[in-house]
C-alpha cells in the first residue's frame, strides 16, 4: 500500500554499529502489508536487534513459507539472501541451508498457518533435529492473505472478523516446543519492543533453534473485540515472566542455568545475555515447571511472554550428525573426490 | 502354462547348452535364501561368464514368496529369461506355478522331505529331489540354522549339477565369513552336503552347465542403487535428504557407507557431509534445494510415491531455478502399487513435476554403470541449468546385480558448478540482478548466501520479473517462463545422447530407455532370426536430444518398449514433436523385468497385424 | 513533560524553520512548490505579499532562512531558497493586473516617509492600496536607498530594482527626489498625519588611527559604493586593501576588482569562522581572486608626503573563541587604495532633540520593538534607522509592521492593538495513501549557481555575475524542500499504538514510551536528540496504555510516511496556514492562487472518515 519508498536518508542524527552501519542498513524493502500490521513491528524489531548485535548482514539468510509472514524476509536485511518458499516448507529449505552452510545465520519468519498447520510436521522435526536458526512465529490467530479465517492457534472462543468463535483446541507453539525438547523457547509481543529485541538478540546468540512466538495482531482481520489476538487484549493480559538484558562482557564464560530465574547465554563476543525471571519461582531451565506454568496462564487468560525456556546444552544438528563445523558448500571439490585409484578398489573381479 | 511360438522353438532345439542358462530359484522369503543365490551368481561370474541376477521379491518382510533368477549368457544377454532351465523350488506354496514355467526338458531341484504333491503334471522335465530339510534338520541343531543353512545346501547341490567351480565356491565361502569363522565352518559343511549329495544322485553336471570363459575381466557386479551413491560420492555431493521408501532407500544406505568411509575430515574425523533423514519426502526436497540454493551439492532417493510428495517444492526449485538432483527408482504403481515390483511408469509425473508450465531435465540410466556416470551427470547438469535433475532408474537396475564394465574415475573432472558469481565479481560489476543476465542456453548467473552483500537478492516462487522482484506484470512474466522454456530446450543438447544400434536397411526401429535396454538388445536378434531387420535406440535424456529424432524419421516405423500401461515414453516423444503415425507400443507392465521374448512376440504380432 | 499545546499558533510554525526565521514570514515551501508546478507568476505574487522585492531579494537577501533550512539537517546543505525566489521574479512574465492598486477614494490621510530605501517603499506597498496618499522625501535622484546605493550592479541589475519599486510607486506615491530632510520640525510641521522614518543607516564608520588625518587614498565603505553606483568613482588603483569582513566589504573588494584593482586583499581581526558576511559571498570574492587575510587587526596607515604607502597591522593570535586576542608581531601590507568597511551607523542630525522623539545609545532612536513607534506618537522608525544596520528583509518586514501602527493610528485605534496571526491547518489527504503534495524524498545534491566567466565578468560593472537556474536545476532545487509546512497532525485518541509510524519513520523522530519530564524523555528517544533547543512534541496519555507518543521535530522530513503507515488515521498530514497580520487586516494565502493544494484535486478530495477539517 505504500505510495512511496522510504526515502533513503542517512540522517546525520542516526548512530552506526560497530560495522559501521547504520540501522537503515538492516531494512529491505517498502512492506506491501496492511497499515498498523504487527509484523511489520516484528520487522522493526529484527532490523533493530540485528542492527545492535552487528551481524554482517550478508552472512544471515532469510527464509519463509507463504502467507503474510512470508512477505516479511523482503522487508529486512536487503544485504541478506531471501528465500521465500513454499507454504508450510520453509523448516525444511532452512535444514538444507544450514547443513550447506553453517557459517550463516538463518532467520525464518512463519506464521500460524504456516506453522501450526500446513507446516506442522516440519516444525517438529525442525526442534527435534536443533538446528541453529532463529524461528519466528508471527503469531495472529487467523488467515490474513486468504481474508480472515480463524488459524490453528485461534483459542476457543475468540471470535473471527465475522463473529464465528472458535472451539477447537489451539496449538501452542511453547507447549508443543517444550514437550518436543526445544532448547530455546520466547513469547513476544509485536507491541513491546523494549521486550521483543532483547530476546532476538538472545536469540542470535543461541546455538540451537531459538523458536520465538510473537503475538502480531492482524489489524484487518484480528484485531475486533473478541479476539484473543488483538493489540488491546495482548496488552491487558501480557504476562512477564521474564526480562531480557544484556549483560556487558565479562572474563568468565557461564552458559548453563544459573540461579534460580536467572539464565546466560553467551554471545560470541563474550557479551551475555540474561533472562531474568518475575514471577516468583519461575525457573526457565525447568522444563516441567515451565510446562505446568504455561498451561495454567493459558488457562488463567493470560498471555505469558519473555524467555520462557532455555537448554543450552543439548546439542545441534551439526554436533548431533558429526558433521565439520565449516560450510560443506565451501568445500574444495579435491576434498571430497576419493579419486580414480580409489574407485579401482571398488567392486571384485 | 500357455506356450508362446518361442519357448516351443526353444524347447524343440535341444542344443548343447553350456554357458547359455537360465536358473531360477523360488523361495519364501525372510529365511534368508538371497546371500546363497549370491554366492551362485558370483561364482559363475568369477568363471568368466557372463550372468545376471534378479531378484523378484514381495512388499513383504517374512512368508511371502520371492524368486531370484540367475541368466548366465555367453552371448552376452542380460536381460530376465522367460523360462528356467534349472528350477530351485523351494517354496511349497508356488511350486505348481514355478514347475509350469520350466522350459520343456528342464531340470526341477526340489525338497524331497516331504512328498511332491502336484508338480508330477510337467512329464517334460526332470524332478531332482534332495532331502534338504531332513538332511539339515539331523546336520544342524540351532532351529535357525536349519533353516538358514537348507539356502546353502541347494546352492552347494545346484554348483555341482551346473558345473560351477567348487574352488571358486569355497574361496567365496572363506571370503564372506572370514570374520565370522564359526557361522563359516557351518555353511561350509552345508554347500558340502548339497553338493556331494547331487553328485553321488544326479549326473553332473546337467545337459545345461557353465563352463569357464574369459569373458568377465575388466567387469564388476554391482546393483544400480549402490553405483549412484558412488556417483554421488564422486560427485562431491555434501548433503543428502531421503525419506524410506522402497525400492530407493539402499541409494542412501550405500551412500552413507560410503561417506563413513570416504567422508571423513583427517583433522576432525568428522563428517564432510549431511545426512539427513527427514520427515517426509516435502521435506527431504526442501532440504536438497534448500541446500542447492546455499551451494551444496545435494541430493535424495526416492520412488514414485515420494515424487508426488515433492511436487510443489520441485516447481519452487524450476520456477526459481535452484540445482537439485532427485534419483527416482522407479517402482510399479499407481498409488502404493507394487513397492518391490518394476515399473517405468513414472515418466510423466517427472517430466512435468508440479504444477503450471514446469518441466524438467530426466537422466535415464540403462544399467549400473550408468547410475554412477550419470549421477555425476545429474549434479553438473542441475548445477549448469540451476534446476532440478531427475535421474529415473528402477527397481530392476536399482536393485538387481548386473555385470558391468569396471567403474572407472577420470581424475582430471572438475565439476560444473555453473554460472555462480563471487564477491569480487559482483562487486567489480556494481549490479547484481538475479536473473537479468542470461546466457545464450537461458541461464543466468546465481550467487550464493554469506558471499558479500553486493551479491544478495530475494528468491520466491511468486511471480517475479528478470531482476527477481515481484510482478504480477504479464509482460514481465511471460519474459521469465519463456526463458525457462528456452533453457529447458537448450539442455537437449547436454543429455546424454542415445544410444542406437543401426544397420543398413532396417526399417523397424525399437526404442526403449532404462532397464529395457538389455531385453530390447536381444529382442533384436530374435527378430533378425525371424526375417525382421530391426534397430534398436536407448533413451538416455530428456529434453531428448536431436539425434533421438532423426532415428525415428530414418524408420518406417518404431516401437516404443516401455515398461507403463499408458506409453508415457512415446507420449513424450508426441509431446517433443515425434510423428505419432510412425510411432507404436510394446508395453510390458506386469512389474516384473522384461523379457526379450515378451518383446519380440509383440513386434511381430504387431507386425503382422500391420500387414494385414 | 506536559502534553505540547498545538492550538498555540507559533507551535506549527516553528516547525517550518524557513518561515519562522524569515523576518517577514514569507510562505517559502508554498511558493518553492509553486515554482514546481511552473506557477511562477503565483510563486512571484505569494513572495511578493510578504517581501515586497522578490527580485531583489532574490539576489541580494541575506538568507535567514537558509540556516534555518531543514534539509541542512539532513544533507548538509539548505535548500536554495533564495535562489528559487529569483527563478520566480526572472520566470513570473507579465503580471497583467495581478498587482494591489490604489483605489480611487483616498481615505483623505496624508502619511510622510523619510528616505527611499525597503523600509519606507514598504510602508508605501501597504498603506497605498488602503487610499493613504504617501509621501516619500529622498536626498538622492533615485529611489531604492541602500539597494541601489551600496549593493553593486554586478549582484542587482538597476532594471529588476526599478521595476520592482515601480510597482509600488506606480499606486501613486509622491516622491521627491533630491530634498533632504534637513529638519524633523520642518517636516511634521507639513501637516502630516503619521511621519515614517526609513532612512537607513548611510554613514560608513572611520578607523581613527595614525595616519588617518596625513591623507592619501583611504575611503569610507558605503560612501565610495555610493560613488561607484552614482557613477561619480569609475576608477581605483591597482593594489587595494579592503578593511572589514562583513558583506559590504566583499561587495568593496569585487568592486574594486571590476574598477581596476588587479591585487585586491579583504584584511580580517578575527579567524575565519566569526567572520559576518555570508559564507556565499565570501566564496564568491574568492573566486574573482580575493585574498582574504586573517587576524590582523590594523595599527596604521603608513602616508609619505601625503601619498598613501600601504598600512601596518598587528599579527593577532586569538584564543579559542575568538574573545581576546594578544599581538604576535606586525606586517605591513603596502597599497595605493584603502577602503574601510568597518560597519555603519544610523545619523540623524535633522532631528531636533526637542520635538519629543527621543534618541538613545549610539544616538539610535527608542523605538517600540513591535509597533515601531517612537517616544513621538505619529512619529516611525523601520529598517537601519530604527535599530542600527540589520538587512533589507528586516527593513521590508518594518514597513509591514509600521503600516499596521500607522494605519491604526490614523484611524484612532491604538497602535497596540495589532491583529493576531492565524493558523489553519488543511488536511492534505487524498485517499489511501495519496497526498496532495510531492512526499517523496529527492536526494539530490543543492544545485550550484552558474557565474559569468572571469574573462567578461569585469568587462563591466553592470555584467551579473550570478546566470540563475536553469530549468532542470529548478526542478532539483524544488525537489529538495522538505515541505515543512505538510505538518504531522496526532488525534491520540485513535492511536492502538502499533508502532507503525515510530517503524516507518526513516529518521526515527517518533517514540512511544512513559511519559517522564524532557531529560528523562530525550533519553529514550529512538534517535538520540541533536537539537536540545528544538521543542519536542508530546501527546496527551494514548488511549491502551497510557503512555505518550514523543516526536522530535527536529528530524522530521515530513514525507507522511507516518500518517501514511497509520491504520486509524491517528496521524495526519496538514498544511499549515499561517494568514499574517496586514495594515488594513489580516492576510490570507489565497488558496486559489497561491494556497495549499499543490495539485487542484485535493480541493476536491473529500477528507477520510472522522478526519475533522481543522
Amino acid at each position: 500500500m505504500p505510495s512511496i519508498a522510504k526515502p533513503p536518508i542517512r540522517h546525520p542524527a542516526l548512530p552506526v554499529n560497530e560495522l559501521g552501519l547504520a540501522e537503515r542498513d538492516y531494512e529491505g524493502a517498502m512492506s506491501t502489508l496492511c497499515a498498523g500490521c504487527g509484523h511489520d513491528a516484528v520487522t522493526a524489531a529484527i532490523v533493530r536487534a540485528l542492527w545492535e548485535v552487528a551481524v554482517p548482514p550478508h552472512m544471515v539468510v532469510k527464509l519463509s513459507g507463504i502467507g503474510c509472514s512470508a512477505k516479511t524476509t523482503a522487508y529486512f536485511l536487503r544485504g541478506a539472501h531471501g528465500f521465500n518458499g513454499v507454504h508450510g516448507r520453509m523448516a525444511p529449505l532452512a535444514t538444507g541451508v544450514g547443513a550447506a552452510n553453517s557459517d550463516l545465520l538463518l532467520i525464518g519468519i512463519s506464521g500460524d498457518g504456516d506453522s501450526l498447520s500446513i507446516g506442522i510436521g516440519h516444525l517438529v522435526h525442525l526442534i527435534r533435529r536443533n538446528l541453529r536458526m532463529i524461528y519466528v512465529i508471527e503469531n495472529n490467530g487467523v488467515y490474513g492473505l486468504t481474508k480472515g479465517q480463524l488459524s490453528a492457534s485461534a483459542d476457543v472462543g475468540s471470535t473471527s472478523s465475522k463473529g464465528t468463535p472458535g472451539v477447537i483446541q489451539p496449538v501452542d507453539p511453547m507447549l508443543l516446543g517444550l514437550s518436543l525438547g526445544a532448547t530455546f523457547l520466547a513469547r513476544g509481543f509485536s507491541g513491546d519492543k523494549a521486550q521483543l529485541v532483547p530476546i532476538l538478540k538472545a536469540a542470535t546468540a543461541h546455538r540451537g533453534l531459538a523458536l520465538i512466538d510473537v503475538i502480531s495482531p492482524c489489524v484487518s482481520f484480528n484485531d475486533h473485540e473478541g479476539s484473543t489476538k488483538s493489540y488491546r487484549f495482548t496488552r491487558e493480559h501480557d504476562v512477564q515472566v521474564t526480562t531480557t538484558d544484556f549483560v556487558e562482557p565479562r572474563p568468565e564464560l557461564l552458559t548453563a542455568i544459573g540461579p534460580v530465574g536467572i539464565t546466560d547465554l553467551t554471545l560470541h563476543d563474550g557479551t551475555r545475555v540474561r533472562a531474568r525471571a518475575l514471577p516468583e519461582g519461575y525457573d526457565p531451565g525447568d522444563r516441567d515447571a515451565v510446562g505446568a506454568y504455561l498451561r495454567e496462564a493459558h488457562d488463567r487468560g493470560e498471555v505469558a511472554t519473555g524467555i520462557l525456556y532455555v537448554d543450552p546444552s543439548r546439542p545441534t544438528l551439526h554436533e548431533l550428525l558429526r558433521v565439520v563445523p565449516r560450510p560443506l558448500a565451501g568445500l574444495p571439490y579435491a576434498d571430497l573426490c576419493p579419486g580414480a585409484a580409489e574407485l579401482e578398489r571398488f567392486g571384485e573381479s | 502354462m500357455t506356450a508362446t511360438p518361442w519357448a516351443e522353438e526353444a524347447a524343440a532345439t535341444r542344443a548343447p547348452q553350456v554357458n547359455e542358462l537360465a536358473l531360477r530359484i523360488a523361495t519364501v522369503n525372510g529365511t534368508g535364501s538371497s546371500s546363497a543365490n549370491n554366492l551362485l551368481m558370483r561364482a559363475i561370474f568369477r568363471m568368466g561368464i557372463p550372468v545376471s541376477g534378479k531378484n523378484i521379491f514381495p512388499s513383504n518382510i517374512q512368508g511371502l514368496p520371492t524368486w531370484y533368477e540367475i541368466r548366465v549368457s555367453g552371448a552376452g544377454h542380460t536381460a530376465r529369461a522367460r523360462n528356467p532351465d534349472l528350477l530351485v523350488a523351494m517354496n511349497t506354496q508356488t511350486r505348481e506355478r514355478d514347475v509350469a514355467a520350466v522350459r520343456p526338458g528342464g531340470c526341477v531341484l526340489w525338497d524331497s522331505t516331504s512328498p511332491l504333491e502336484r508338480a508330477g503334471e510337467r512329464g517334460d522335465v526332470t524332478l531332482l529331489g534332495i532331502p534338504i530339510a531332513r538332511m539339515c534338520a539331523e546336520e544342524f541343531h540351532n532351529p535357525r540354522e536349519r533353516i538358514l543353512l537348507q539356502n546353502v545346501v541347494y546352492a552347494g547341490a545346484v554348483t555341482a549339477l551346473l558345473g560351477i567351480d567348487p574352488a571358486v565356491t569355497a574361496t567365496l565361502i572363506d571370503e564372506r565369513y572370514r570374520r565370522r569363522p564359526r557361522l563359516g565352518e557351518a555353511n561350509r559343511r552345508a554347500f558340502r552336503i548339497g553338493e556331494e549329495y547331487a553328485r553321488q544322485h544326479f549326473p553332473c553336471p546337467l545337459p545345461c552347465h557353465v563352463e569357464p570363459m574369459q569373458a568377465t575381466g575388466g567387469s564388476i557386479i554391482v546393483d544400480g542403487n549402490t553405483a549412484t551413491a558412488l556417483g554421488c560420492i564422486y560427485a562431491g555431493a555434501t548433503v543428502a535428504a531421503w525419506y524410506p521408501i522402497t525400492p530407493s532407500t539402499s541409494v542412501m544406505d550405500a551412500f552413507t557407507a560410503f561417506a563413513r568411509r570416504s567422508r571423513r575430515d583427517p583433522m576432525t574425523g568428522l563428517s564432510t557431509c549431511m545426512i539427513v533423514q527427514a520427515e517426509d519426502e516435502l521435506a527431504s526436497i526442501g532440504t536438497v534445494i534448500g541446500a542447492g540454493w546455499a551451494g551444496a551439492r545435494a541430493f535424495t532417493a526416492t520412488s514414485g510415491p515420494g515424487l508426488s510428495l515433492m511436487q510443489a517444492l520441485l516447481g519452487l526449485a524450476y520456477y526459481t531455478e535452484i540445482p537439485a538432483v532427485v534419483f527416482d527408482v522407479q517402482r510399479a504403481g499407481p498409488s502404493t502399487g507394487m513397492p518391490t515390483r518394476t515399473q517405468q511408469a513414472d515418466l510423466l509425473a517427472a517430466a512435468h513435476a508440479s504444477h503450471g508450465d514446469t518441466a524438467h531435465i530426466l537422466l535415464f540410466p540403462g544399467d549400473p554403470a550408468e547410475c554412477f556416470d550419470f549421477a555425476v551427470r545429474a549434479f553438473d547438469l542441475a548445477e549448469h541449468f540451476q534446476t532440478p535433475v531427475l535421474v529415473l532408474s528402477d527397481t530392476d537396475i536399482g536393485m538387481n546385480d548386473w555385470v558391468v564394465p569396471r567403474l572407472r574415475w577420470d581424475d582430471t573432472y572438475a565439476p560444473d558448478r555453473g554460472r555462480v558469481l563471487g564477491a569480487a565479481e559482483v562487486e567489480a560489476a556494481g549490479e547484481y540482478h538475479r536473473y537479468a543476465d542470461a546466457d545464450a542456453d537461458g541461464v543466468a548467473a546465481r550467487t550464493l548466501p554469506g558471499v558479500s552483500p553486493a551479491a544478495a537478492y530475494y528468491t520466491r516462487g511468486s511471480g517475479h520479473n528478470r531482476l527477481a522482484g515481484y510482478t504480477e506484470d504479464p509482460d514481465e512474466y511471460r519474459e521469465v517462463v519463456d526463458r525457462l522454456a528456452r533453457k529447458h530446450a537448450a539442455a537437449g543438447g547436454w543429455v546424454p545422447e542415445p544410444v542406437i544400434e543401426a544397420r543398413p536397411g532396417a526399417s523397424v526401429g525399437l526404442v526403449t530407455l532404462g532397464s529395457g535396454g538389455p531385453a530390447v538388445r536381444e529382442a533384436v536378434e530374435m527378430l533378425r532370426a525371424q526375417g525382421v531387420a530391426a534397430d534398436c535406440m536407448r533413451l538416455r535424456g530428456y529434453p531428448f536430444p536431436e539425434a533421438v529424432f532423426r532415428f525415428l524419421e530414418g524408420h518406417a516405423f518404431c516401437f516404443v518398449v516401455e515398461q507403463n500401461r499408458d506409453a508415457q515414453l512415446r507420449t513424450l516423444l508426441l509431446e517433443s514433436g515425434a510423428g505419432s503415425e510412425r510411432l507404436g507400443s510394446v508395453l510390458l507392465y506386469g512389474g516384473e523385468p522384461i523379457t526379450a521374448g515378451e518383446v519380440s512376440d509383440a513386434v511381430l504380432v504387431q507386425l503382422r497385424r500391420r500387414e494385414e | 513533560m506536559p502534553p505540547t499545546d498545538t492550538t498555540n499558533p507559533d507551535w506549527y510554525h516553528r516547525v517550518v524553520d524557513c518561515q519562522w526565521a524569515c523576518p517577514a514570514h514569507t510562505d517559502v515551501p508554498q511558493y518553492i512548490r509553486l515554482i514546481g508546478q511552473g506557477r511562477y507568476a503565483d510563486a512571484y505574487l505569494l513572495n511578493r505579499e510578504t517581501n515586497v522585492f522578490p527580485g531583489v531579494l532574490g539576489r541580494t537577501c541575506d538568507r535567514p532562512c537558509e540556516p534555518a533550512c531543514r534539509r541542512s539537517r539532513v544533507d548538509g546543505t539548505a535548500v536554495a531558497i533564495c535562489r528559487l525566489k529569483r527563478v520566480a521574479a526572472d520566470l513570473r512574465g507579465e503580471l497583467a493586473g495581478r498587482l494591489p492598486r490604489a483605489p480611487e477614494r483616498r481615505n483623505g490621510k496624508r502619511v510622510a516617509c523619510v528616505g527611499a530605501g525597503p523600509a519606507s517603499l514598504s510602508v508605501a506597498s501597504d498603506l497605498l492600496p488602503l487610499g493613504y496618499e504617501v509621501v516619500i522625501h529622498e536626498r538622492h535622484p533615485l529611489p531604492g536607498g541602500l539597494m541601489r546605493t551600496s549593493i553593486p550592479a554586478f549582484r542587482l541589475p538597476e532594471a529588476v530594482l526599478d521595476e520592482e519599486i515601480r510597482f509600488i510607486l506606480d499606486m501613486g506615491a509622491e516622491v521627491r527626489y533630491g530634498s533632504p530632510v534637513a529638519s524633523l520640525r520642518r517636516l511634521l510641521a507639513e501637516g502630516y498625519d503619521a511621519v515614517f522614518i526609513g532612512s537607513g543607516a548611510p554613514r560608513g564608520k572611520d578607523l581613527d588611527l595614525p595616519g588617518r588625518a596625513e591623507g592619501g587614498r583611504i575611503h569610507i565603505g558605503l560612501d565610495w559604493l555610493q560613488s561607484v553606483a552614482f557613477g561619480h568613482v569609475t576608477g581605483i588603483g591597482e593594489r587595494v586593501l579592503v578593511i572589514g569582513v562583513g558583506n559590504t566589504a566583499m561587495d568593496c573588494c569585487r568592486t574594486a576588482r571590476r574598477l581596476g584593482g588587479t591585487d585586491v586583499k579583504v584584511v580580517a581581526r578575527r579567524p575565519r569562522a566569526f567572520f559576518k558576511a555570508s559564507d556565499w559571498e565570501l566564496e564568491d570574492a574568492e573566486e574573482e581572486g580575493i585574498d582574504i587575510l586573517t587576524e590582523l587587526a590594523p595599527r596604521r596607515f603608513v602616508v609619505e608626503g601625503g601619498r598613501l604607502l600601504g598600512v601596518e597591522f598587528d599579527r593577532l593570535a586569538w584564543d579559542e573563541g575568538a574573545r581576546a586576542s594578544t599581538v604576535m608581531g606586525s606586517e605591513l601590507l603596502p597599497c595605493d587604495d584603502v577602503i574601510l568597511a568597518v560597519g555603519q551607523e544610523a545619523a540623524f542630525p535633522w532631528i531636533e532633540r526637542d520635538l519629543g522623539v527621543e534618541l538613545g545609545r549610539w544616538d539610535l532612536p527608542v523605538v517600540d520593538r513591535t509597533t515601531l513607534q517612537s517616544t513621538l506618537p505619529g512619529v516611525f522608525f523601520g529598517g537601519d534607522a530604527a535599530f542600527g544596520p540589520l538587512n533589507i528583509i528586516w527593513a521590508v518586514e518594518h514597513g509591514h509592521q509600521a503600516a499596521i501602527s500607522i494605519d491604526n493610528h490614523c484611524r484612532g485605534v491604538g497602535v497596540d492593538e495589532r491583529p493576531a496571526p492565524r493558523v489553519g491547518l488543511r488536511s492534505m489527504d487524498m485517499g489511501l495513501a495519496q497526498w496532495s503534495y510531492h512526499n517523496e524524498y529527492n536526494p539530490s545534491k543543492r544545485q550550484r549557481m552558474e557565474h559569468v566567466a572571469m574573462v567578461r565578468r569585469f568587462a563591466a560593472l553592470s555584467v551579473e555575475v550570478e546566470l540563475g537556474f536553469a530549468p532542470e536545476q529548478s526542478a532539483r532545487e524544488v525537489g529538495r524542500c522538505l515541505n515543512c509546512d505538510i505538518q504531522t497532525v496526532l488525534v491520540p485518541e485513535l492511536c492502538i499504538e502499533c508502532d507503525a509510524c515510530i517503524d516507518v519513520c526513516p529518521v526515527r523522530c517518533l517514540t512511544i514510551t512513559a511519559g517522564a519530564d524532557e531529560p528523562e524523555l530525550r533519553g529514550r528517544l529512538s534517535a538520540p536528540t541533536l537539537h536540545p533547543d528544538e521543542p519536542l512534541f508530546v501527546s496527551t496519555p494514548l488511549p491502551q496504555t497510557g503512555r505518550v507518543m514523543v516526536k522530535d521535530e527536529d528530524l522530521c522530513v515530513h514525507c507522511g510516511l507516518c500518517a501514511e503507515r497509520c491504520p486509524t488515521a491517528a496521524w495526519r498530514m496538514e498544511r499549515l496556514e499561517l494568514s499574517l497580520p496586514r495594515a488594513g487586516g489580516v492576510w490570507s494565502p489565497d488558496p486559489g492562487s497561491a494556497g495549499a493544494g499543490t495539485d487542484p484535486a485535493a480541493h476536491a478530495a473529500a477528507p477520510l472518515p472522522g478526519v475533522a477539517q481543522r
